[in-house]
């Protein structure tokens, strides 16, 4: 389990977030949802090490600021919201680089073809050979989440949970491949791994969250489950905006939910 | 699809994956490795005189004619003792050079990076310079005590200076950012350069001379002695630098990227950042101002068989290594039996590639 007990950035001497507790249960999807600025990225950015953080965060009963960057790296793997690159790697040389410093939980012999694995779980078969930067933004996106899993493929490895944190891991996609994107975590989750999710599409959020945490101004407004948390005050109150929860549009408005997939 | 056997024979031999270049680095290093082997012998055996290093070659091997009589003599001297060391040198030099570039790249993210361009080279000019202009008067007690060896340690610590006071300018609460450490790196150029300007005001006529031949940039005065001296620092410097390639190649993914794949960055970029100043000083204390290799290398190569550093930075000594022996053949040939300064040579050659790299990636990277 991945637990944050009263966890506070700032940067300078601004204060971004304040006091949150936080929990990511093995075998659960844990969201984060709030409006832009909120907190939610710095939040996870303070778990995955990336910053300064006052309180206390612990990563399967180790505090996480005793990690060493490689015994972190075996036990999360971090999907960042956007990834430029400055040399001309090809798809396949990006997702090998998953396999850099963590453990993949795979034998060298499948290790060798973990690469193709990934990129077919992320529906990017045969796109191995094809330089990074000419690629669409969300199909650098999934290359990014191909490497990501690469790093983590097993999610449990020496009965010990590993997490996947994804900073809006959907953000460019189309709904086929944000369902994908979705599906990939769950199965991750159900095999006994955690997730760790950003995300703004509040449907999904719903369809796919196990514990939805609800950022507010660097506070945590609410933190429960979709049918605990996604209430009409709520939402006005943290998104500034009058929106009703299961209200179905007026007339004969179309609607699509990811809620319809079949 | 990505599954290719070799010859057609299902699930046997060796797994070729698709977009995996790995194959054609290992054929494309061990070409230059020989590539690098034939220039060797070229420099060896081209020259001014017309001494032959195979007839020199021959006698080592079967000691037949040795010493016997005074052509064979003086062949030997010209091969063993002005041309070999000339080419280990320039070997040496071109090698370091190459990989810094490359190292230097992949630490910025940036493919136009270089040992130039962060001042690495304008530090170790000046305690060069500082050497040749003071070593008689200010800096006697010095050169009494390090004799020929003041001239490269002083460039050596000159280098490192700049890069230790550049890397605490640049580097706030364990994080170097790679912009201020650029601009940091041309404000320390610039203070560099104006205090060699002031020497070079002080300095005489004979001084002035040998300052512009030294920072032409030249291999000419190489002897096994500068190798000595030079050559342990270049080659620890290169050792090291293999063991930089996988964080280099997580590094191309951002910083915080690379931390979360694993990798120590903060202990990558420092020992990233004395490899090259040790490298890039000794390099310019033997041989000057030689520019340029740093940046059309690793270009070259990249087109060739793609970023991976771990293929990237040994294949860059190699090409670094022939490519400067060429421009040295050159330098000394093309108006024997006086020499061109080889700075001018890879500027010449290089500073059109520079250019040339900058208009095709105009617009796609962002400087």
């Amino acid at each position: 389990m991945i637990e944050a007990r009263g966890v506070s950035v700032s940067i300078g001497r601004k204060c971004i977030v304040s006091d949150i507790d936080f929990e990511a249960r093995p075998g659960e999807i844990a969201t984060m949802v709030g409006p832009n600025g909120s907190g939610k990225t710095t939040f996870l950015k303070a778990l995955s090490g990336e910053y300064a953080y006052s309180g206390r965060i612990a990563v399967n009963g180790n505090d996480l600021s005793d990690l060493a960057p490689a015994q972190a790296a075996s036990v999360r793997a971090v999907l960042p919201q956007a990834t430029s690159l400055s040399f001309p790697f090809t798809v396949r040389e990006i997702v090998k680089l998953g396999l850099v410093g963590g453990r993949s939980g795979v034998s060298a012999g499948e290790a060798e073809r973990l690469p193709e694995r990934a990129l077919a779980k992320v529906d990017l078969e045969g796109f191995a050979g094809r330089f990074y930067q000419e690629l669409s933004g969300g199909e650098q996106q999934r290359v990014q989440l191909a490497r990501v899993l690469c790093q983590v493929w097993a999610p449990v490895i020496d009965g010990q949970p590993r997490y996947l944190f994804l900073d809006e891991p959907v953000s460019s996609l189309d709904i086929k491949h944000q369902l994908i994107i979705m599906n990939i975590a769950r199965d991750f989750a159900q095999r006994g791994g955690g997730v760790v999710a950003i995300l703004h599409d509040l449907n999904l959020t719903a369809m796919f969250a196990d514990r939805i945490y609800v950022m507010h101004r660097g506070n945590l407004a609410a933190a429960g489950t979709p049918s605990d948390v996604l209430k009409d005050n709520l939402i006005e109150e943290v998104f500034g905006c009058r929106l009703r929860v299961g209200a179905l549009p007026a007339g004969n408005t179309p609607f699509v939910l990811p809620q319809s997939a079949l | 699809m990505a599954d290719q056997t070799v010859a057609g024979v299902p699930g046997t031999l060796r797994y070729v994956a698709v977009g995996d270049r790995s194959s054609r680095a290992r054929l494309v290093i061990f070409l230059l490795g020989v590539a690098l082997v034939f220039t060797m012998l070229f420099s060896l055996a081209s020259g001014a005189s017309d001494a032959s290093a195979v007839s020199v070659v021959r006698n080592w091997l079967f000691g037949a004619t040795a010493g016997t009589d005074l052509m064979s003599i003086r062949d030997n001297i010209i091969v063993y003792d002005i041309r070999l060391p000339r080419v280990v040198l320039g070997a040496l030099v071109g090698a370091a050079l190459a990989v810094s570039g490359a190292v230097m790249q992949g630490l910025f993210r940036n493919p136009l990076a270089d040992p130039g361009l962060i001042g690495v080279s304008a530090g170790a000019s000046l305690g060069a310079v500082s050497v040749i202009v003071l070593g008689g008067t200010m800096l006697a007690p010095l050169t009494a005590i390090f004799g020929t060896f003041t001239l490269p340690l002083a460039a050596f610590v000159g280098g490192l200076v700049t890069t230790l006071v550049l890397y605490q300018v640049a580097t706030r609460q364990g994080r170097t950012s790679v912009a201020t450490m650029l601009l940091a790196g041309i404000a320390l150029a610039a203070l560099a350069m104006a205090l060699t300007g002031v020497l070079i005001f002080m300095a005489d006529d004979r001084q002035l001379r040998d300052l512009t031949f030294w920072q032409l940039g030249s291999l000419a005065g190489a002897t096994w002695q500068k190798i000595g001296a030079v050559g342990p620092v270049i080659v620890a410097a290169m050792v090291s630098m293999p063991f930089l390639a996988r964080g280099l190649n997580a590094l191309a993914l951002g910083e915080a990227t690379a931390s979360h794949l694993g990798i120590s960055v903060q202990r990558l970029k420092y020992i990233a950042i004395l490899s090259v100043s040790a490298a890039v000083g000794a390099a310019v204390a033997v041989s000057g101002g030689i520019g340029f290799v740093g940046i059309v290398v690793p270009h070259l190569l990249r087109l060739l068989i793609g970023p991976d550093n771990r293929y990237l930075l040994p294949a860059s000594a190699l090409l670094g290594a022939a490519l400067l022996l060429l421009a040295d053949s050159l330098a000394r040939t093309i108006v024997a039996p006086a020499e061109l300064p080889i700075g001018i040579v890879t500027a010449l050659a290089g500073a059109p590639f520079f250019l040339w790299i900058l208009l095709r990636k105009r617009g796609i990277i962002d400087l």
